[in-house]
């Protein structure tokens, strides 16, 4: 699919400003679409990544996310399950993915080649996945801090990294949060109120 | 009249698995469209006058026990577009509920009666001299009474909560209990992914059931796809019935004189524009607000848990008149999703030292009266809302930020997270001017949640500046009433539901 996108790309898109603004504010809905409906039927989902195939994402997507993700959540460094060998973050996307309407997946694939391809000067026309962690980290935080089409990709590419991650109930226990308690605590159903008194 | 059978618990709804037919016919003295606020309330109130009453709502069936207390599922179950409703430069994330019940399933509870001041300005901008505060008491007192609602008690007032009033009281701004639709609150903190044990007084459990009681036929999965009218008068509707999986199961056309339209203030006007009704004024879609609010999330010295507890305890009123602010704080709880795409803590450790400290968390909802500068449009094959903070407003967006950093400071949070889409953070007064004054009315830039769409079809008593009069009858079709958040003349600030519940009793009293 992103072959095709890539294909289909006009010459100006690789440029400074790659992205039309059309083109980019459909993208942004992803961060909406990142909280729904792939996502939603993954939280059981606990399959060792390495077991997994992916089903949307191409190997060049997969490469970008799951470098996102490395350098976006260092989570065994905070005692928390590891991103991308414990949680299947990326495994989780590619689910998502999966359920997209065509259009959002072609933007999102789009969104991904473009952030992949976007770092220019300040880090010598290396891709994305080229760049050290130190720069990579840095590419990131430039993104969140540039024009509004740059900051609207990386907050929605951030979206899906962190929903995907969070998403899953092995990362629960290290920060106290509690997650679903009406059953483990016992309380009791109310059923319908009664009908208004006249 | 027939006997009226009420249930203990559940809801009889025709669902599309219980179609067996490819067209269905049916008849009826009201059509109510959507099951939420306006349409349930609108529903019991005609049902128990005795008239045959069919309520068709566009979402799914789902009974409270299969509410799963989990965000990201709620949203896919649950919600508009699956949660992912946005207006069309992607930077306001707008949620309503799609299900039997509407957002009354999916709230937080909060309820406020239409301030004075924002009557006044009806009755003087928009000819609506009967909607005063004396002629709503009454309407206001019965849904109140109804739904049970409440100030909270001090056991539903969360951690977060007695931080703020603290704060609140060091720095002398009135700080209050909210009131809120619930019986003894189990204090899940899961308000968003509804309540599993109806504790929550949503139209799931109380107008609904009672509707049902009195006659009323519910019908889910049922999206009305145009308002039937001939000679000038509402004739019924035409709808289609769509399965789980998105294929068709029939179509339906429900023969009534008299429309209630209330599928809320996104999806009415739309409804409208298809129609091709009720437009004479060209302010159907027009004058969209919405309140955009911010979660304001600090960290604090002490865990704080956001996730414990009642979602929402109290409110500072300080500034609610325009003159002072036009803006309202509420403290807020949030679990771990919500909070994961909050804020900028930046990327990397900073990101995960932000998670890994959740529990230290508390936030504050941002609520601002905005302007009617938005709308609704449909190009033939999908809605668009378009709707950007307007520069009128941004002003009072950032002197909601700026409160409510004061307040976290004061209440003795170490940091508070601008929720904008570059890093900000806050660690004493000075940083406040600076971090916020920076701040630039650009898309993209702050990350925005609209709870209450409203305006959409506004009352008035001029029919060429206006859609629907007083009693929620449109001005062009009779017999063709509107009766949710579309109404609201201008954003009112608080959280909409009570006045919803009240206009839609009038307008339904007025009907019968």
């Amino acid at each position: 699919m992103k072959n095709n996108n890539r294909a289909r790309m006009p010459g100006y898109l690789a440029g400074l400003e790659p992205l039309s603004r059309r083109g980019f504010l459909r993208t942004s809905v992803l961060a909406g679409a990142a909280l729904s409906s792939g996502c939603s039927s993954l939280f059981g989902r606990r399959e060792a990544p390495e077991t997994l195939q992916y089903h949307s994402l191409t190997p060049d997507e997969v490469e970008v996310i799951t470098r996102l993700t490395e350098v976006m959540l260092p989570a065994e460094s905070y005692g928390l399950p590891s991103s991308t060998t414990v949680v299947p973050t990326v495994e989780n996307i590619d689910m998502m993915a999966q359920r997209l309407p065509k259009q959002t997946r072609d933007l999102m694939g789009l969104g991904i080649w473009v952030f992949n391809n976007r770092p220019m000067v300040s880090f010598k026309f290396s891709k994305f996945t080229s760049l050290s962690d130190e720069k990579a980290l840095a590419y990131v935080d430039a993104m969140q801090e540039g024009t509004f089409f740059e900051r609207g990709l990386m907050t929605t590419l951030k979206a899906l990294v962190a929903l995907n991650y969070w998403r899953d109930e092995r990362t629960w226990p290290g920060l106290e949060y509690h997650g679903p308690v009406t059953e483990m605590w016992g309380v009791r159903r109310l059923g319908n109120a009664p009908l208004p008194r006249a | 009249m027939s006997e009226v059978k009420w249930q203990a618990s559940g809801l009889k709804v025709h669902e599309a698995s219980d179609v067996t037919e490819s067209h269905l016919e049916l008849q009826a003295d009201v059509v109510v469209v959507g099951s939420g606020a306006g349409g349930a309330v609108a529903a019991y109130e005609l049902a128990r006058k005795g008239k045959k009453v069919i309520v068709l709502e566009a979402g799914p069936y789902v009974p409270s026990q299969d509410f799963t207390e989990k965000f990201t599922n709620s949203l896919e179950t649950l919600y508009q577009d699956h949660g992912g409703q946005t207006n069309s430069s992607g930077d306001l994330l707008v949620l309503q509920g799609a299900c039997v019940g509407g957002s009354t399933v999916v709230n937080g509870c909060v309820c406020f009666r239409t301030p004075d001041f924002i009557l006044e300005d009806w009755q003087r901008d928009f000819g609506l001299d009967e909607l005063t505060r004396d002629e709503l008491a009454p309407y206001f007192d019965e849904v109140e009474k109804n739904l049970s609602v409440h100030d909270n008690g001090p056991h539903e007032i969360a951690r977060h909560g007695w931080l703020i009033r603290a704060g609140a009281n060091k720095l002398g701004w009135s700080v209050k209990p909210l009131k809120r639709n619930i019986r003894e609150c189990g204090l899940t903190g899961h308000c968003l992914s509804g309540c599993k044990t109806e504790r929550k007084q949503s139209m799931l459990v109380t107008y609904l059931p009672w509707a049902v009681a009195h006659g009323a036929k519910i019908y889910a999965d049922t999206r009305v796809e145009r308002i039937l009218a001939e000679g000038g008068e509402a004739t019924g509707v035409e709808a289609v019935i769509t399965r789980h999986d998105g294929s068709q199961a029939a179509t339906l056309r429900v023969t009534a004189p008299r429309v209630v339209l209330a599928a809320g203030a996104v999806q009415s006007p739309i409804l409208l524009l298809k129609s091709g009704l009720a437009n004479r004024s060209d302010m159907v879609g027009r004058n969209f607000a919405c309140h955009p609010s911010l979660l304001v999330a600090a960290r604090y010295p002490e865990p704080v848990h956001p996730w414990r507890g009642a979602l929402l305890g109290v409110y500072v009123d300080e500034f609610e008149h325009p003159d002072k602010g036009g803006f309202v704080l509420e403290d807020g709880g949030f679990g771990l999703v919500e909070m994961s795409m909050l804020a900028e803590p930046g990327s990397g450790a900073p990101f995960m030292d932000y998670m890994a400290n959740a529990k230290y968390l508390a936030g504050l909802v941002t609520l601002i009266h905005d302007h009617n500068v938005g709308r609704i449009e449909w190009d033939g094959e999908k809605k668009k809302i378009d709707y950007q903070l307007s520069d009128m407003d941004f002003p009072s967006m950032q002197r909601a930020i700026k409160a409510a950093a004061r307040l976290h400071l004061a209440s003795g949070a170490t940091e508070v997270y601008v929720p904008a889409s570059d890093k900000r953070v806050i660690r004493n007064e000075g940083d406040i001017d600076r971090e916020v004054g920076g701040l630039e009315n650009l898309p993209q830039h702050l990350r925005m949640v609209s709870y209450h769409p409203q305006g959409t079809c506004r009352m008035g008593a001029d029919p060429e500046q206006s859609v629907v009069k007083a009693n929620g009858e449109t001005h062009d079709v009779r017999g063709l009433y509107v009766a949710d958040a579309s109404l609201l003349p201008t954003s009112i600030i608080v959280n909409p539901q009570i006045t919803v519940y009240a206009l839609a009793t009038r307008i339904a009293r007025h009907m019968a």
